[in-house]
């Protein structure tokens, strides 16, 4: 044997499938549309690292005010800007909302903008112009009611869906104190904090990419081999004329080679066309530009490269186990039987490879990253060794049953191999979902956080900058539809010294001002009425109210947020000073300094209290809190809205998280596409003998449910050994980040489910074709 | 018309169109009880889909057949399904049998689709298979055995449940001489053992000798070889 006759039969094999008439086009076809679905989703997650540092670039060139503060601003100059940030939330969606105020002609341009929005007038991204145009956006208007005036360039946003605005202001002079209001000379070029990943968090990331990828490389495997029965029984044909076993190996493997070729021509054309679409999608809040995607040129060229590659490994090691002989009848009824030692040496090989890591935490957890992707694959692999010997052990011992049942059965014990291979892609996406939904929920707690908030008292916090009077505030959300009660509180600060000095004063302690009822929800006060003021006694060691809380001593009333050009207003502690208790308020604090009654502070003071509000919501009333935020918004532009929520996840846990649930959808859509594409693949083979078994009267329905059973037993088997290695992958994965071992049944059952689910989807749409196929008019030849 | 006395199944002006191309066109048939009626014709002349409309598989365009006093365009798919389970039989030119099954079991299906139990339906299918000398084979995959024993399987099947019209579309079209004629004496004979009518498609003559009566099929026009339709 040498390479001239490898490449003689390969290229033989290759013109077969394009001459095999209808029959063998429609071969290569399949084979091509499966492994081009595969090849797309492998160009998809080569084109991630382009995506990713050119969202990065974009995030980093409009980079403002937040990256900014601390920064020393410029002075006001032809080329500056006053911007205010206003980001929002509506429908769980966020809104990168800005104020732009340019502070001359040259005022320097924010990514993406042609010209600053005059006052009154925003430039808007195209999805919130859709979304404000849409009957959805009808409260979002009511909140940014400047009129469109442009939209924002894709050089301005970090993804094709996100919500953004730039809306023009006069006024933001005013606010300069703001710490929402900055002035600057530019955008970007901003210093990153380089943080280093979590060591546990690469971790997840390795095993998310392995455990997404291997199902791709799994069906691409099991597409090269679509058809293959009735190939077989065509290259006995050549076997009649003179060619040997092993030259018609590579004649069979040239043809699927023809077939991963085409793939690799249509995979390219399923990502172009895919490329386009990307734009219009969003997938778990995230959306890309067509013109990020773009794939690394090596990982793309090793894409290129491999699929082939494996096109041909696969069919050599497919046919090794198949006779074909000369006339023209391939045996296979009595395939030898599947050994498990070597089948099982894969995930204990896989186990060895991560043994050494084991109880590395994330303290020193320098994780080597070949031996976690080598152990994972091997692991994972492990699946798909030991289903079709699982498979072949369990069928081969079931019988009984009816009609439907036994040729379903029977069918099974002939070719588990293929059955079992139909299943694999989705066993190993099932059983690397189940490993890493066990790690996340193991080291989910490490990256959550309990709030402190009482959400039995509130469900929202409003703040509002000092100098917006409290009382129209609150009528406005108490007259909100859903809105229960409104616990309002003016806040600020009295210190020993004036606020305007450089230093500002030495002991300092915070006010808070509210009528009887508000100042309950934080003291338990003995007896209250207007002009009262408290002094509050903490559980904490608060010196400073102590030196303050002296009847008699003069303090400086402020607002500690902005110093120097503060308010400083002076007021006198009263005799009549009293002592409270301080409780937990609503926001889970128990607050220091002092409780006054509306009429206790002095009236200059007023502009430098800041407001604070809890409210109580009924969320059974449709928008509530959206309604909440533009009744905040329209009093206040500056107005902050917190939601509350029991627990906070850290943004870099709930990135990694979101990226597995895109990942596993294109995946689970894979897979259910391979699957549909493999199931009507085997119904078009078994065309005639389904006209047949029709003919002499079987019912469909006995026919329906036997592929039905055909599909539904494999899977199960599938799943189960799926959930068999995923739980051992979990606990391996969470003894090497020293996470306590815990087996959490709702994420095996919750993943198998959807593994399930995807089958009986596939099955649900192979059915048509399958009554189709069942006509009588497949006996026809002519 | 009415169908000629004493007839089982019969067939009149039948139409069938598969697109431009008119597969029957005016067609007739008529089969008597333990009768072998061969279809003779040219390759595309006709002949399976007059067999497959004769049969219920294919529902013609226009005409009228008639089996045992009931018109079967007036019945159901369901009806008609039922009909080729319990009164037809069938063999195909390649067997057409479940590659999965075992013979024993391929030969027992129709009888286990009429509800009898496994064990009684396989002891039936074990005597048929006895009649036509392929009991041998009861263990084996239609995979493992030659052409000529799986048509042998085939008709075994065909008769199981004891079928009064067996439709048989080019049953030694994929074999050789010997077996073809061993296949063709089989059939018949074991047909004439239970009075069952046999709708033959060939174009061999050698085959359609073991007929009582040719009708000949050209351009879906049918003409009895004994009398003209």
């Amino acid at each position: 044997m040498n390479v001239r006759q490898w490449a003689r039969d390969l290229r033989m094999g290759a013109r077969f499938a394009f001459t095999g008439g209808r029959e063998g086009w429609i071969r290569v076809l399949l084979t091509a549309v499966g492994v081009g679905l595969g090849v797309a989703l492998l160009l998809l997650t080569t084109a991630v690292p382009s995506v990713l540092s050119a969202r990065d670039q974009r995030s980093d060139a409009r980079a403002d005010y937040p990256d900014r503060y601390g920064h020393e601003q410029p002075a006001k100059a032809d080329d500056t800007l006053l911007i205010a940030k206003l980001d929002t939330t509506y429908h769980d969606q966020d809104i990168r909302g800005r104020l732009v105020q340019p502070d001359g002609p040259r005022a320097t341009l924010a990514p993406g903008l042609t010209k600053y929005p005059a006052a009154g007038d925003m430039v808007v991204s195209p999805a919130l112009k859709e979304l404000l145009e849409s009957g959805e956006g009808k409260l979002l208007r009511e909140r940014i009611p400047y009129r469109v005036v442009g939209t924002i360039g894709e050089s301005g946003l970090v993804g094709s869906r996100e919500l953004a605005y730039y809306a023009g202001a006069d006024d933001l002079d005013q606010h300069r104190d703001n710490w929402q209001v900055a002035r600057l000379d530019g955008f970007g070029g901003t210093e990153q904090m380089s943080e280093r990943m979590d060591p546990v968090l690469i971790l997840l990331v390795v095993v998310v990419l392995v455990a997404l990828l291997m199902p791709v490389a799994v069906f691409i495997a099991a597409a090269v081999r679509f058809g293959g029965e009735r190939r077989d029984r065509r290259l006995a044909a050549l076997r009649l004329v003179g060619s040997d076993s092993r030259m018609t190996h590579r004649i069979a493997a040239g043809e699927a080679l023809a077939g991963a070729l085409l793939g690799l021509v249509f995979g390219t054309v399923f990502f172009l066309i895919g490329r386009q679409a990307v734009g219009s999608v969003e997938i778990q809040g995230i959306s890309v530009f067509p013109g990020d995607l773009n794939p690394t040129p090596v990982l793309a060229a090793c894409v290129a490269l491999a699929v082939p590659a494996a096109a041909v490994l696969v069919t050599l090691f497919a046919l090794r186990g198949v006779v074909i002989e000369p006339l023209g009848v391939v045996r296979t009824a009595k395939p030898a039987r599947r050994r498990l030692w070597w089948r099982l040496l894969l995930p204990l090989v896989g186990l060895a490879m991560l043994y050494p890591m084991f109880g590395q935490g994330r303290d020193n957890g320098d994780f080597n990253k070949l031996l976690v992707i080598g152990g994972v694959l091997l692991l994972l692999a492990g699946v798909t060794a030991l289903l079709p010997w699982f498979v072949e052990a369990v069928v081969g011992r079931l019988g009984g049953g009816g009609v439907a049942w036994q040729l379903a059965v029977r069918r099974l014990q002939l070719s588990s191999g293929s059955a079992a291979r139909s299943v694999n892609g989705i066993a190993v996406a099932v059983a690397g979902a189940i490993a890493l939904q066990m790690f996340f929920a193991g080291i989910e707690s490490d990256y959550t956080s309990q709030t402190r908030y009482d959400l039995d008292r509130a469900q929202m916090s409003v703040t509002i900058p000092a100098g917006t009077p409290l009382a129209p505030v609150t009528e406005k959300f108490a007259a909100v539809k859903g809105v229960r009660k409104v616990t309002a509180l003016g806040v600020g600060s009295a210190g020993d010294k004036s606020w305007r000095t450089g230093e500002g004063p030495d002991n300092m302690a915070q006010i808070a001002i509210g009528d009887c009822a508000a100042l309950r929800d934080v003291a338990a006060l003995p007896s209250c009425h207007d002009g009262d003021v408290f002094a509050l006694d903490v559980s904490w060691n608060d010196e400073d109210t102590k030196a303050l809380a002296k009847p008699g001593r003069t303090l400086h009333l402020g607002d500690s947020e902005v110093s120097g050009k503060a308010l400083d207003v002076k007021w006198t502690v009263p005799q009549g000073l009293r002592h409270a208790r301080a409780v937990k308020d609503a926001n889970g604090m128990e607050r220091g300094g002092f409780l006054m009654t509306p009429s206790a502070l002095p009236a200059q003071a007023v502009r430098a209290i800041s407001g604070e509000f809890y409210l109580s919501l009924d969320e059974s009333v449709p928008d509530v809190k959206e309604r909440v935020r533009n009744a905040a918004l329209a009093a206040d532009p500056f107005a902050n809205m917190t939601v509350w929520t029991s627990s906070e996840e850290s943004t870099k846990f709930v990135a990694v998280r979101k990226g597995l649930l895109v990942g596993a959808t294109c995946v689970l859509l894979l897979i259910g596409a391979s699957l549909l594409v493999s199931q009507l693949e085997q119904l078009r083979e078994r065309k005639k003998l389904l006209s047949a078994l029709v003919a002499f009267g079987t019912r469909r329905r006995t026919l329906s449910l036997s592929v039905l059973w055909q599909t539904a037993v494999p899977v199960a088997l599938g799943l189960l050994l799926a959930s068999v290695v995923g739980l051992t992958l979990g606990m391996v994965l969470l003894k090497m980040s020293r996470t306590p071992l815990s087996v959490h049944w709702s994420s095996v059952l919750s993943m198998a489910g959807i593994g399930a689910g995807v089958v009986l989807l596939v099955t649900l749409l192979s059915l048509p074709p399958l009554l189709r196929l069942m006509r009588p008019d497949g006996l026809r030849t002519e | 018309m009415t169908p000629p006395p004493g007839s089982l199944l019969t067939a009149e002006n039948l139409y069938k169109a598969y697109g431009p191309t008119n597969a029957l066109d005016g067609a007739g048939f008529s089969i008597h009880p333990g009768e072998v009626v061969a279809i003779m014709g040219p390759s595309g002349s006709g002949k399976s889909t007059l067999l497959h409309c004769l049969a219920g598989i294919v529902t013609p365009d226009s005409g009228t057949i008639t089996y045992d006093g009931r018109v079967l365009s007036s019945m159901s798919d369901t009806e008609r399904s039922a009909l080729r389970r319990s009164e037809f039989g069938f063999v195909f030119q390649f067997g057409q049998l479940v590659p999965e099954l075992t013979c024993v079991e391929n030969v027992a299906l129709p009888l286990r689709l009429n509800g009898t139990p496994r064990k009684e339906a396989e002891r039936t299918a074990l005597s048929w298979m006895q009649r036509l000398e392929v009991d041998d084979l009861r263990g084996k995959r239609p995979g493992e055995v030659s052409g000529g024993q799986g048509q042998r399987v085939a008709i075994a099947r065909a008769l199981v449940t004891g079928p009064r019209v067996v439709f048989a579309d080019e049953p030694t079209g994929a074999l050789d001489s010997l077996n073809g004629e061993r296949v063709m004496e089989l059939l018949t004979e074991a047909a004439r053992s239970t009075n069952a009518a046999v709708v033959l498609v060939t174009h061999e003559a050698r085959v359609a000798a073991y007929s009582d009566r040719e009708i000949v099929v050209r351009d879906g026009k049918s003409r009895d070889m004994e009398r003209a339709v």
